[in-house]
């Protein structure tokens, strides 16, 4: 099901996020990879999930793969598509590929460089930016390629974008999310964000735009990981409040406390957005923890 | 300027066979202000390969300072007539320049051995005479004008044309966080220069057809054209 049949609902829409495995998907069909088994524990409590293409760079199983073995397992995927390893070629035939195998929803991106990933001495391809994939896409269901042929069945997915609150400087970030909405982009989903003020600002430059936005954020495991992303995680910053206290109870009660930090925060910004993307980064067993915290009732996302 | 820096010498001493002549070809250019292949370092490179055993029989950089390599009719009269009793021994011709030099080489000789005694890296800018940085990918379809002349396809580590990915941290690129993000530049200069409408436009994808290699220029004092996999393109500087 398209999501942004829900967001024309009126409905709070929640989505987590997996990321494929590292290897193939096991010929035994009683063999689940990791990533199904989180995207499980996920699917009673929000209405889709995001599967990563190629994470960070990193060589993976295809997202396009997941993405259809998450719905033949009854959980709706959403299928990121990125434009680093392919041209535009490979960018239209994955989005005709993903409709033909049953895919209603798509989020299109640039892509992490392929220097933050496991294959530094790759070629980066970026045939096309995220903006003129989002308007390739949207050619698409409208009948045609991008060079103006007409293509049989036009694929119907729901097209999605995202966009980085914590860019500085803001503006420059939201003239290239016009430029999404513009070319065609039905709903946004933002980076991770941890600041208050960060969200606030963002949230006051954007309500005037028009299309469903889902608050972005990660999973604080503890100091240490909040640290390695302010380092080495690119467009995402936590602040020092946040890294205190994930540091200030013992390891064996984090996922609590992670819960109760993320579930609090989503909390106090929740009726400014249309959605909540949570990435619990293998911490998918507390998810239900988090929208306790947050006052979003569970059922609603069934 | 054509960018080069030189190989580190083993991986030269690993091109010549034993009991190969060489003839040492440098570039009074580029290869000049980068130090890879100017007279000094031409000389040098002689006296480096003697050192370690190589047969040099003999080296030049021709021209006056400021003239390329790469002109072919001026190499070839420097190889073939004016070192012609050194070149004529030759078994192959190291080049320290660019690529194109080499292939100049190629043809001052009519088809010799060769050996790349540089790795060219880019065309930049001389900024000083210490350092040299990129401004231009030479893509073949000049998107600068509503980009205030900072180009996108250089300085954006992804070639965005349409605005930042959402990479950056604090004004940084997310490749490497010592260098400015392409896009933070080319908005801060529109900004100052109260030119920021250019950004609103919708960019369309490049035209990769212009950037297909290997293109050709065919220039006459009144007009060029552009050979590419997009066709041929002409161009009149008269009307």
């Amino acid at each position: 099901m398209k999501i942004t049949k829900l967001f024309q609902r009126g409905e709070f829409v929640i989505t987590g996020e997996v990321g494929p495995i590292k290897g193939a998907v096991s010929r035994d069909w009683r063999v689940s990879p990791s990533c199904a088994q989180e995207a499980w524990h996920l699917q009673d409590f929000v209405h889709a999930v995001n599967v990563t293409d190629n994470q960070s760079a990193v060589m993976r199983l295809g997202s396009l793969a997941a993405s259809v073995g998450l719905k033949q397992r009854g959980i709706e995927p959403i299928f990121q598509l990125t434009c680093r390893d392919r041209n535009r070629i490979a960018l239209q035939s994955d989005l005709l590929t993903a409709y033909s195998l049953g895919i209603d929803n798509v989020l299109l991106l640039t892509g992490d460089h392929i220097q933050l990933g496991d294959h530094k001495s790759a070629k980066p391809v970026f045939d096309l930016d995220s903006v003129q994939l989002i308007r390739m896409a949207k050619g698409l269901q409208a009948g045609h390629d991008i060079t103006g042929h007409d293509i049989e069945n036009p694929p119907d997915m729901a097209l999605g974008a995202v966009v980085n609150p914590n860019f500085e400087p803001l503006d420059l970030q939201l003239l290239k999310m016009r430029k999404k909405i513009d070319a065609g982009a039905e709903f946004f989903q933002t980076q991770a964000v941890y600041d208050d003020r960060v969200v606030d600002e963002f949230v006051a430059k954007t309500e005037k735009f028009g299309r469903p936005i889902q608050l972005g954020v990660v999973m604080l495991k503890s100091p240490q990981m909040g640290a390695f992303m302010n380092r080495n995680v690119s467009g995402i910053s936590v602040p020092r409040a946040w890294i205190d206290e994930i540091g200030s109870v013992d390891k064996a009660d984090r996922k609590k406390k992670a819960a109760e930090m993320m579930g609090r925060f989503i909390a106090r910004h929740k009726d400014k957005f249309q959605g909540v993307h949570i990435m619990p980064l293998g911490w998918t067993d507390v998810v239900p923890e988090i929208l306790e915290h947050a006052g979003i009732s569970v059922a609603a996302a069934r | 300027m054509h960018a080069t820096i030189q190989k580190p010498i083993t991986e030269i001493l690993r091109f010549i066979r034993p009991g190969e002549k060489v003839f040492v070809v440098g570039c009074n250019n580029c290869a000049w202000k980068c130090h890879s292949g100017g007279p000094d370092e031409t000389k040098a490179m002689a006296e480096r390969l003697t050192r370690r055993g190589v047969d040099v029989v003999g080296y030049t950089v021709p021209g006056p300072q400021g003239m390329s390599l790469c002109k072919l009719d001026h190499t070839r009269k420097v190889l073939q007539q004016d070192y012609a009793e050194q070149t004529r021994r030759a078994d192959s011709f190291l080049v320290l320049g660019c690529g194109q030099g080499v292939h100049t080489v190629i043809d001052a000789t009519d088809g010799a051995m060769v050996h790349p005694g540089c790795d060219t890296i880019f065309g930049g800018e001389t900024v000083s005479e210490s350092d040299i940085q990129e401004f231009c990918s030479l893509c073949g379809e000049c998107v600068i004008e509503y980009t205030g002349g900072l180009c996108p396809m250089t300085l954006c580590s992804k070639q965005l044309l349409n605005g930042p990915c959402g990479g950056a941290e604090k004004g940084m690129c997310e490749v490497d966080p010592e260098r400015p993000c392409g896009w933070v530049l080319i908005y801060e200069r529109l900004r100052k220069l109260g030119r920021l409408e250019l950004l609103d436009a919708y960019q369309p994808p490049k035209d990769h057809a212009k950037w297909s290699r290997p293109r050709r220029l065919e220039v006459s004092p009144f007009e060029a054209t552009f050979c590419s996999q997009a066709g041929r393109v002409t161009v009149s500087n008269q009307d």
